[in-house]
């Protein structure tokens, strides 16, 4: 057995060594940019947020949601108020799905009372250029949910992207996207509602 | 490729960026250079990225050379290359935060990248801290510089930009003004294989009529 460990030891000491060195460096240097790294996806939600929410003075931390997404999956997105003078001025909350190519994160804000939707922005996606990723770089299709009742949205080829209504007109190319982002803002508006109806927030 | 033996440290780092090219002349890296070449500043972050692990990596692994055993220096190789990939990711996340997110699985992804299990295993396992250090640096060069101009062919055909700067005045289709049309494709990962493969056949062109 001491025999077996001896040679253990002669071949893999370096090994052994170099692993509690490096990961002590890791550790080190984790502990240093985490709390950068946290702030960082921070103030990217709050820029979304209050670009959305333009009222708001700052968003605080309400209630963590759990979100079925279907096929058994479930996420937690955290809900947060957006405060104003000391008063709740709407909510906002991270939103996520499949899209075409990759998982599509949005940010998405609503009133008070959880009756219009005050817009969505995205937080991470990557759908083709030029095509899918006009939800993010062009503002056709995100001005189309800017104040559109919080209520199942369908999706069309054709129609008038200027009516705010629950009908929305799919980028010209880009069906597929179009049609995640409906999905998901169509699954979690209706859960967080329920949800946060629920609980006695709205 | 450079050895044990006879080393030139002028050649070993000009053969990085031309005869021994990690993109053009060995094929290696392929996945980061389709996939992050959309546009410039892109390519220039996981090239940069890819020079700190490559300079990093050498530098360990040369320093270890004597006390590697034969049968787990990949082991240690992997390791050694992982933890680097591991502080890069970190520092794009809290530094630069929108290219760690544009670049997403590929700067992680760069633990997998041929090129610098290559060099650990073709040139830092054998040679010395100078010699693995310029062979880091010229590889490092001769991949960044490539993805560079395979970006700055695609992000200009593809927007009339490079590095976000306006060089082909595009065609706005409300007031119709500007000439250029951009070629969307370019943009996408059919524009990146064309790109690459243009550009492999020029480099043959070149070294046929070199030789």
């Amino acid at each position: 057995m001491g025999k077996h460990i001896k040679f253990f030891l002669e071949q893999s000491w370096l090994l052994l060594v170099a692993s509690v060195f490096f990961g002590i460096c890791l550790a080190g240097l984790n502990a240093w940019w985490e709390p950068k790294i946290i702030a960082n996806e921070i103030k990217k939600f709050n820029d979304l947020a209050g670009g959305l929410l333009t009222e708001a003075e700052k968003f605080e931390p309400a209630e963590v949601l759990t979100i079925d997404i279907g096929k058994g999956k479930t996420v937690d997105t955290q809900v947060k108020k957006a405060v104003s003078g000391g008063d709740v001025v709407g909510w906002a909350f991270i939103a996520e799905g499949a899209g075409f190519q990759d998982k599509i994160k949005l940010v998405v804000a609503v009133d008070k009372q959880f009756n219009k939707l005050r817009g969505f922005g995205v937080l991470s996606s990557n759908e083709t250029p030029g095509f899918g990723d006009k939800i993010k770089t062009g503002d056709f299709y995100r001005n189309q949910f800017i104040g559109a009742p919080c209520e199942e949205f369908t999706l069309s080829k054709v129609g008038d992207d200027k009516k705010i209504d629950s009908e929305i007109v799919a980028v010209t190319g880009a069906t597929v996207t179009s049609e995640s982002v409906v999905k998901i803002l169509n699954n979690f508006i209706s859960q967080v509602k329920a949800q946060m109806k629920e609980k006695g927030y709205i | 490729m450079a050895n044990a033996t006879d080393i030139s440290i002028s050649k070993t780092f000009i053969a990085g960026l031309w005869e021994e090219n990690p993109v053009l002349r060995l094929l290696l890296g392929m996945c980061p250079t389709l996939a992050v070449t959309a546009a410039v500043k892109p390519a220039l972050t996981m090239g940069c990225s890819v020079i700190f692990v490559l300079i990093c990596s050498n530098i360990v692994v040369s320093l270890m050379r004597n006390l590697l055993k034969p049968h787990l220096r990949i082991l240690m190789f992997t390791l050694t290359i992982a933890t680097f990939v591991t502080i890069a990711d970190l520092f794009l996340k809290a530094y630069v935060p929108d290219m760690s997110e544009t670049l997403g699985p590929y700067i992680p992804l760069i633990i997998v990248n041929c090129i610098i299990i290559c060099r650990a295993e073709a040139c830092a396992s054998q040679n010395g801290l100078v010699v693995s250090v310029i062979d880091a640096i010229g590889m490092g060069l001769g991949f960044t510089g490539t993805l560079c101009v395979l970006a700055g062919i695609r992000e200009l055909l593809a927007t009339g930009k490079v590095f976000e700067i306006v060089v082909f005045a595009a065609r706005d289709p409300v007031t119709n003004e500007g000439w250029f049309t951009p070629w969307a494709a370019m943009g996408m990962p059919v524009g990146a294989f064309v790109t690459l493969g243009l550009l492999l056949g020029l480099v043959n062109l070149i070294t046929k009529k070199q030789a």
